[in-house]
């Protein structure tokens, strides 16, 4: 490549994907079916100190096509994405968010606000779902530093932006993730209470959706959890997430299976 | 019918580098350094919004004497290519003398095809890893490009400034002093510059995939002492 210089009528401004687009490094569209790898949960829910976010590890064709993939990432120091649908167009639209709010802030020397960052994606899923059998559904997570506030942002297939004020879930296992979600939420849950909340709507998933993950004690791999706050985004620690899931394992086991009238 | 009018190639050269170097004398310096652990950018800038030096990627910083629209589009170049590169390859395979190479063509083609030639200098800095290392590279209006091997000086006075730096900076030293000297050597004997007009910034490893810091009033006057 060399270059890219464009005149001050053409100039792409701070914008990565116009960019991307103008000089034709972005992927060709497709429109042929193809069976790839899909299938998800994953949960954000708001507490009264930011965002907490848990997601499963698995990906799935007609088999169990990896166990330890990662379906969210830091798209900034304050903002968490989260995919479901096709995972190559998941991990390339993730790769390309975290570059789009980096090129931003380098060309302006300022960050896109989080409603900014939300809304900036919204064409790109638009053109990705329109125009391909190959949709992703993200989530978008983050700490509002200029209103000191966890906001969460979800999408839908045609790429329309809604923001959530409770909690959201993306992928397959959303409706048993979000029945467990509307029993135990409480607007003043604080970060201990919501980190337990997440992992018992992830485990209700992984427990009925066979295209989710739960914890997988046999060769260790545990969902993924993440808390956004004024601190930035921080992954809770694989033994902690462990520790979790294998108490609540425990108490499913000693009540026989089921939740036993009650949300543990 | 248009007349056209023989020029002598070494005459019109020697205008436009005239025209260039003027232009650019008008402005004020940029040291850069590399000190113990990093690369240090320093530059003489009243505005806090308008920047001189800046962040291209992970590794790599841009810097700029002249004339600021033209400058500062180049640095845009930088970010776009730098970003464009890291996404088609990797983000390892984002090299500086690539890029100062880029630079140096533009600049030279503007200089000998171009309606003017861009009045400005510019620094592409490296912080170095394991598969690359630190470097300065220097390139004139004229498209010249140079690999600066301890510190580079941008800018109207150059030489003197170079002067006065070379005679304090032998060997690698800490931040602190290197700033110092940095600042000193802007200056000059007979001046001092307030810390609120001092733009500096750093690349230095501190364990994220980033390593451009830009220093704020408070830290500089910290590491002065």
């Amino acid at each position: 490549m060399g270059l890219p210089l464009f005149s001050a009528q053409d100039d792409p401004g701070p914008d990565f994907f116009r960019f991307a687009k103008s000089a034709g490094l972005s992927a060709p569209q497709s429109s042929e079916s193809i069976d790839l790898p899909h299938a998800t949960t994953v949960i954000a829910v708001r507490y009264q100190g930011g965002v907490v976010m848990v997601g499963d590890r698995q990906a799935t064709g007609h088999y169990i096509a990896s166990r330890d993939i990662r379906k969210i990432e830091a798209a900034d120091r304050f903002t968490a994405i989260a995919i479901s649908g096709s995972a190559a167009r998941g991990i390339e639209f993730i790769k390309l968010a975290q570059l789009s709010f980096e090129h931003y802030e380098k060309m302006t020397d300022t960050s896109l606000s989080l409603e900014g960052k939300a809304n900036y994606l919204s064409p790109i899923i638009q053109n990705n779902n329109l125009t391909t059998p190959l949709t992703v559904m993200p989530l978008l997570a983050g700490w509002d530093a200029s209103h000191k506030v966890g906001r969460i942002f979800e999408f839908d297939g045609a790429g329309g932006c809604y923001e959530r004020a409770d909690f959201a879930t993306i992928g397959s296992g959303t409706p048993f993730a979000e029945s467990a979600l509307r029993l135990g939420f409480r607007s003043d849950l604080d970060l201990e209470a919501a980190l337990e909340l997440g992992a018992l709507a992830l485990y209700e998933a992984g427990d009925n959706d066979p295209s989710t993950g739960g914890p997988d004690f046999v060769r260790g791999l545990f969902p993924m959890m993440v808390i956004i706050n004024e601190g930035g985004f921080q992954e809770v620690p694989t033994e902690a997430v462990a520790a979790r899931f294998k108490t609540i394992n425990d108490r499913r086991t000693n009540s026989g299976g089921i939740a036993g009238g009650t949300l543990r | 019918m248009s007349n056209y009018f023989y020029v002598n190639p070494e005459q019109l050269t020697k205008d436009r580098a005239e025209f260039a170097q003027k232009g650019i004398a008008r402005g004020r310096s940029i040291v850069a350094a590399i000190y113990e652990t990093g690369v240090v950018m320093v530059a003489e800038n009243p505005s806090a919004s308008l920047n001189k030096i800046s962040e291209i990627y992970d590794r790599l910083a841009f810097a700029g004497v002249g004339k600021y629209n033209e400058f500062d589009r180049l640095k845009e170049a930088g970010i776009r290519w730098a970003d464009g590169t890291g996404y088609t390859y990797s983000r390892e395979d984002v090299d500086a003398r690539a890029l100062a190479n880029y630079f140096a063509q533009y600049l030279g083609q503007v200089f000998s095809e171009g309606q003017k030639p861009l009045e400005v200098e510019i620094l592409v800095a490296q912080l170095g890893n394991n598969i690359r290392p630190t470097k300065l590279y220097r390139v004139g209006y004229e498209g010249t490009i140079t690999d600066e091997p301890m510190f580079a000086v941008l800018g109207g006075d150059a030489e003197t400034i170079k002067g006065r730096f070379a005679a304090s900076e032998s060997e690698l030293k800490p931040l602190s002093q290197t700033l110092k000297d940095c600042i000193a050597a802007i200056s000059g004997p007979e001046r001092t510059i307030p810390v609120s007009d001092i733009e500096a910034c750093i690349l230095e490893d501190r364990g994220t995939r980033r390593t451009f810091i830009r220093l704020n009033d408070n830290q500089v006057s910290e590491l002065l002492g």
